[in-house]
């Protein structure tokens, strides 16, 4: 282990007058710390892997099943393995990310990450990044289980481009968990029901399940507008089964673009709902109590 | 001063009769509703208590128009029924365990429960019954949803209906009791097992799909499962007829003493193996264990 040095300060001033590089590395430090626990549960506490699989895969199945009811054509067997691998990343956005400062409250963490001295942003850019680890193994499993499983075959013409994409869905995904996370915080002992109704109504919203396209026009206009589940899903689905006919809401280069815009919106709420949230503390006092 | 104390006669102690477990139970009940309800206001509550089963239904829908563009009302209608009586097993079997670890590990509470005269079991049973109720308003809303704007016909026989409906719900409060008793003995992750056994019970009791669907080994278990009785029961119950596939072909009467066996094997199993569960429990240390999940 390596301790944190620094040259030794004459007086409180100049002890408190951090260089820009110092604040960088501090806050380098601090997200690397949060995101630590994440990845290294990887392999340190394998009930979570059973159940970040198992769960989704039930959910996978039963839907898998339905569709093979109903006789529908195979590409909508893979429309749900794919759509049953993004669940596991919206649930870690809702549980591990958006509920998580209250959380951190009831733990007594939260004010340990106020009085630290390091953005608040950059505690949750760790919980993104070691979330992402973390989900991107579950997600992986998923497909390749219930691909193997189910039969899916792909139809993938441009694999970068996929690629490109799933990350691209990646920031405004967690930004959007950013954000979230101040909000719970406000909302207290909603927190519990506020996560549990983005879940069912979500999974319906963002079409996880079924085309995009096949829900009215108003309701895929809101979404295509504010959930980067529901565009990512859309835009990685016309890039997976290329030949399977099942056209997307918009072309992918727009959904691209909404993407692209959807991030930066989110980062930016996501950094004021956090500066107001940080007024709130300092103010009433009330953050750091706990079941509120 | 003079303390003069009662001496209590056999039979008689506090807390071991039927009054005493019932207004245990009572109070559980208002304890459960103050808990599951206190935090916002109705309205409020009910979009969230709501929104979800409801959307859950509407995946379904929309899977099902997609493929089918409205064609075979049997097979939607089927979907509807299953959807909606769904709720109660997420309720009951979530209400219980949800409950028992929440008084433990979040409350603190159940310790100070088991060293009273009164027995847990009362209350735990009063204490998730919030969530039950919960969970019959969502099937209640999922059906009228169905009946409203899907042309969902029902056309009810309660001579199966009624019988079916307490009999599978006192099925499936056997098999929360079970899960309840059990994911006391768990140290991590026991709030996740309530969702994974009945979204495997989701699979196999067809709820959503026929059981024919389902790879031919898991059809024992399906068989075996009292859920998929109770479903298939309550689908004559309220449509008039059977699920579609093999199932669908019984008569009502072998539906109905499957449903009666497998719950009748299903109730002692359940409360024998609480009562163990609780045994260990005490015997462990686990009844004041946190496990920080």
């Amino acid at each position: 282990m390596t301790a944190y040095r620094s040259a030794p300060a004459t007086n409180p001033r100049e002890a408190a007058d951090w260089s820009t590089g110092r604040v960088i590395r501090t806050n380098l430090r601090a997200m690397f710390g949060r995101a630590y626990p994440r990845i290294i549960g990887l392999s340190r506490e394998p009930s979570w892997l059973f159940f970040e699989i198992f769960l989704p895969f039930l959910a996978v199945s039963a839907f898998v099943f339905v569709y093979r009811a109903l006789e529908a054509p195979e590409e909508y067997i893979g429309f749900v393995v794919l759509g049953g691998a993004m669940t596991a990343f919206w649930l870690n956005v809702v549980w591990m990310m958006a509920a998580q400062f209250y959380w951190e409250k009831d733990q007594g963490n939260l004010e340990l990450y106020f009085t630290a001295p390091m953005h608040l942003m950059s505690i949750l850019a760790g919980m993104a990044i070691g979330g992402l680890v973390l989900t991107s193994s579950r997600a992986l499993a998923v497909i390749g289980i219930g691909s193997v499983l189910y039969g899916v075959s792909y139809d993938v013409n441009q694999p970068l481009l996929l690629m490109g994409v799933f990350l691209l869905t990646m920031i405004p995904l967690y930004g959007l968990g950013m954000l979230f996370a101040s909000l719970f915080l406000l909302w207290g002992r909603e927190a519990f029901h506020l996560a549990q109704l983005l879940q069912e109504p979500i999974y319906f919203l963002g079409g996880v399940n079924f085309p995009l396209a096949a829900l009215p026009g108003a309701v895929v206009g809101v979404v295509m507008a504010t959930l980067p589940l529901g565009v990512g899903l859309d835009a990685m689905r016309q890039l997976a089964f290329a030949d399977s006919g099942v056209e997307g809401v918009l072309p992918v280069g727009t959904e691209v673009a909404i993407l692209a815009a959807m991030g930066v919106i989110f980062l930016i709420a996501a950094r004021l709902a956090l500066g107001y949230l940080e007024h709130l503390a300092r103010r009433e006092g009330r953050l750091t109590l706990r079941w509120q | 001063m003079a303390v003069i104390a009662e001496r209590p006669t056999p039979g008689s102690v506090r807390g071991i009769t039927l009054a005493d477990s019932w207004r245990s139970f009572r109070t559980a009940i208002g304890l459960g509703w103050a808990i599951e309800s206190n935090w916002s206001d109705p309205f409020l509550f009910a979009i969230y208590t709501l929104a979800k089963p409801l959307a859950a239904a509407m995946i379904l829908v929309v899977m099902f128009s997609v493929i089918t563009g409205g064609q075979n009302p049997e097979f939607l209608q089927f979907l509807i029924v299953g959807s909606a009586l769904w709720n109660i097993v997420f309720g009951v079997m979530g209400g219980l365990v949800q409950s028992i670890l929440e008084d433990r590990e979040r409350y603190k509470m159940m310790k100070y429960v088991v060293v009273t005269p009164s027995s847990l079991f009362p209350f735990l049973l009063g204490r998730s019954l919030a969530r039950v109720g919960i969970s019959l308003v969502a099937v209640a809303l999922t059906l009228g949803v169905g009946v409203v704007f899907l042309g969902v016909e029902f056309r009810p026989n309660f001579l199966i209906l009624v019988p079916a409906s307490i009999i599978g719900i006192l099925a499936v409060m056997s098999l929360g009791i079970f899960m309840a008793g059990w994911c006391l003995q768990l140290r991590q992750e026991a709030w996740s097992y309530p969702e994974a056994i009945a979204g495997a019970l989701y699979l196999i009791s067809g709820a959503i799909f026929p059981i024919d669907i389902l790879p031919s080994f898991l059809h024992p278990i399906a068989y075996a499962s009292p859920t998929t009785w109770w479903l298939e029961a309550s689908r004559r119950g309220l449509l008039g007829h059977g699920s579609p596939g093999s199932i669908g072909d019984l008569s009502d009467g072998v539906v109905m003493l499957l449903l009666v066996v497998s719950t009748a094997v299903a109730i002692p199993l359940a409360l024998a193996a609480f009562a163990w569960f609780m045994k260990r429990a005490r015997q462990a240390g686990l009844l004041d264990m946190t496990t920080g999940t």
